[in-house]
């Protein structure tokens, strides 16, 4: 039986393959190529979608690190697709249905724009809410607290 | 002049009626809201509409050090809070590559476990309350008292314990605890009967679950369904066996399943599961080893007081951690474990400082409740009460 | 239209409190309003809203160990429309805010608001943008149950210290 890396590797010679800390393989593919890369990895043998998210470095130009996991129920593992994007990336809800609310949640917590998704819209915040708060130059928000004790000591 | 028998006119359309459902509704199981496209009865299209419940906690996490997370995660999804404890721990304590004592993890595995049983007991009362059947209710709430008295007991805290941390646990189990819990652990078989006497061959409740809200494996698969929904479909997918962590590949127990996909299969397969429990219960309760509860690595758990009064290197390791918090080495780690709902899994990133860059959880409910268009459509707006209740839906994790 | 018809009705009616009760329609008016308290304190319709973690709890509080029956106050109504006492079980949320003061407004006067736990009272450990810091910045608290989430005998103890504010003719409306 073929693994999944053999059949990555077989179909993108230098394809950049690296482990997260728990030992769970990803593949790193340039935003673009994650419609191809997905449908890759059901040929594969991977059919369950089960997680999407984003991770925010506004330091860097493509800040977006956009974070598949999938499961294979054949190779019984995990397997992690990684992507670098400054705000758009293709939709994979056409391959993997599950992936609607993740797409339209990390649009809306981050305004990545999933072009090709039926119903971009945001799905926790309301809808006429400003703003992507879990990008990391957005404040946390909330109100300052007043402690008794602050006002005591400092007379404010 | 009006005649009785005076017909609808035939270029009359065939009209369909918009309703919402929530977010305040008695059988939504919190502030879920669904929008229902209706044909008379019947269900055309029916739209989860959520975020009722956003909280923000992804955003507070990061604005925190490590070991407040662990509180944020208990009030996730509030009805597993040991297991989003431990799903988060674990991943944490795969960055830091600690060694974790047994008597921890065989403790973990307990706790673990007494928190499914209370999850499925709570599940079990209020499906079972909106399907009319308010004696379950009452029942299911019974045992679920006494186990939060036990949970009180080892941890201060009846829901929002927060004692699975990082490194271990917060603090050791007492012997008598123990025995309690041994004493509760076998008298709940004869309960469990209780509630089957209640529903299990009540006909009414046959009626209302049979056959109502089905969904396929294809489905279940396409939309990333886990856990109970999975393997009332079919697939004896368990993360316990599949990957075990704390050990669970050393315990004895089945991972029930049925195929017919129904309300009424979930109903047997969450009993079934509660009867494991019970099972993985007693099997931790005798081999609970003894010695320490807490990691030997000083950088993710604090040392014992003892050692304080005469260590000066326990002294710093001490001061350190509670001025700087956990510091985990940079990287990413994500431990998926099976919560009373399905696949939980905290994916944690960290650049070495002692905030996180992002935890994300990957919350089972969020997942399968995109299959509640599925098993709807077609089926009467009653029976979607059903549906709702069997897919368990916990908003504050669906929300975060 | 006189003129002061035309203001705006002030969002929060005064609070009518024990001893300023008007006496000057005599003795009879009198009794009968103190029958009118002791009758709403007697029973309490909450209205069936639960949001969060809190909620479970406020389940346990009607369930079989600590059976809020005991005290008149366990007919939970499903519509607002029967309710005349809101419990807010959890954190209220910026999307849920518009929602929740619709409920409100929908329960007939004399209405009564809890704020269950810390979230509801304000905003609790989330101190972020998602989460409304205290429920009474949108409808008038009158009691405040602290905890995380409070035990249920804390919840009856707020009813029972709330029951005790309407006997004394505690009222918003």
């Amino acid at each position: 039986m073929t693994t999944l890396e053999e059949h990555i590797a077989a179909a993108h010679p230098g394809a950049d393959l690296g482990q997260t800390k728990d030992g769970t393989v990803f593949w790193r593919v340039s935003a673009g190529m994650i419609g191809d890369a997905v449908t890759l990895l059901q040929r594969a043998g991977v059919d369950r979608f089960l997680d999407l998210t984003a991770v925010d470095d506004p330091t860097r130009d493509d800040r977006f690190e956009l974070n598949y996991l999938f499961y294979t129920s054949t190779g019984k593992r995990w397997f992690r697709l990684k992507a670098r994007t400054n705000g758009d990336a293709p939709s994979i809800t056409a391959q993997f249905a599950g992936a609607d609310f993740y797409e339209r949640e990390v649009f809306d917590l981050f305004g990545v724009r999933f072009v090709g998704h039926p119903n971009l819209t945001r799905l926790l915040l309301p809808d006429d809410w400003q703003g992507h708060p879990l990008r990391r130059d957005e404040p946390l928000g909330g109100e300052p607290v007043d402690f008794t004790v602050t006002r005591d000591v400092y007379g404010t | 002049m009006t005649t009785l028998d005076a017909k609808v006119p035939d270029a009359a359309p065939r009209q369909t009626l918009r309703i919402n459902m929530g977010p305040q509704h008695p059988s939504t199981h919190g502030v879920l809201r669904l929008e229902l496209e209706l044909d008379g009865e019947t269900v055309v299209e029916c739209r989860p509409v959520i975020g009722y419940l956003h909280t923000g906690i992804e955003k507070s996490m990061e604005s925190r050090n490590y070991m407040h997370a662990v509180a944020m995660t208990d009030r996730m999804d509030y009805l597993n809070p040991l297991g989003n404890n431990l799903a988060y721990a674990l991943a944490l304590e795969k960055l830091f590559g600690c060694p974790i004592p047994e008597r921890a993890t065989v403790g973990r595995v307990l706790l673990a476990e007494l928190t499914r049983i209370n999850s499925h007991l709570v599940w079990l009362g209020t499906a079972a309350l909106d399907l009319g059947a308010m004696s379950t209710f009452l029942y299911a709430f019974r045992e679920r008292e006494e186990l939060l008295d036990l949970f009180e007991e080892l941890t201060g805290q009846r829901m929002m314990t927060s004692f699975i941390r990082p490194g271990g646990l917060a603090d050791d189990m007492p012997e008598e605890w123990l025995q309690k819990t041994r004493k509760f652990n076998d008298a709940l078989p004869r309960r469990i009967d209780e509630y089957e006497d209640l529903l299990t061959h009540n006909s009414i409740f046959k009626e209302r679950t049979q056959g109502v809200g089905k969904l396929a494996v294809a489905d279940a698969y396409a939309l990333g369904v886990t856990g109970p929904l999975l393997r009332a479909s079919g697939i004896a997918h368990d993360l316990r066996r599949a990957h075990p962590y704390c050990g669970y590949e050393t315990y004895e127990f089945a991972v029930p399943t049925r195929t017919e996909g129904d309300c009424y299969a979930r109903y047997l397969v969450r009993l079934l599961e509660m009867r494991e429990s019970i099972k993985i219960v007693r099997q931790a309760l005798d081999r609970m080893p003894g010695g320490e509860v807490r990691t030997s690595d000083r950088k993710v758990m604090p040392p014992p007081r003892r050692e304080l009064q005469h260590s000066m290197e326990a002294l710093i390791h001490h001061f350190k951690l509670y001025t700087e918090g956990l510091r985990p080495p940079p990287g990413e780690a994500y431990v998926g474990v099976e919560s009373p709902r399905g696949e939980l899994g905290f994916f944690v990133v960290s650049d070495g400082s002692g905030r996180p860059v992002r935890i994300h959880e990957r919350a089972p409910s969020f997942a399968n409740l995109q299959a509640i268009p599925v098993m709807a459509k077609g089926g009467l707006i009653a029976d979607l009460v059903a549906v709702i209740a069997s897919v368990d839906p916990i908003m504050g994790e669906v929300d975060r | 239209m006189p003129a002061e018809a035309m203001s705006a009705p002030s969002d929060l009616p005064p609070i009518v409190r024990d001893g300023e009760r008007d006496t000057k329609d005599g003795a009879a008016a009198w009794a009968l309003s103190r029958l009118q308290d002791w009758s709403r304190e007697k029973s309490l319709w909450p209205a069936t809203f639960g949001l969060a973690c809190c909620a479970i709890e406020m389940m346990a509080s009607a369930a079989s160990k600590y059976d809020l029956a005991r005290f008149g106050m366990e007919l939970y109504r499903a519509s607002p429309r029967q309710a005349d006492l809101l419990i807010v079980s959890g954190r209220v949320a910026q999307k849920m805010a518009p929602v929740l003061r619709e409920i409100y407004d929908q329960m007939p006067s004399p209405k009564w608001v809890i704020a269950m736990g810390d979230c509801a009272a304000c905003g609790g450990v989330f101190n972020n943008y998602a989460i409304i810091q205290g429920v009474d910045k949108i409808v008038p608290v009158d009691v405040y149950v602290p905890g995380c989430p409070p035990r249920p005998e804390a919840l009856i103890d707020g009813i029972i210290k709330l029951q005790q504010r309407i006997g004394m003719g505690h009222r918003r409306s």
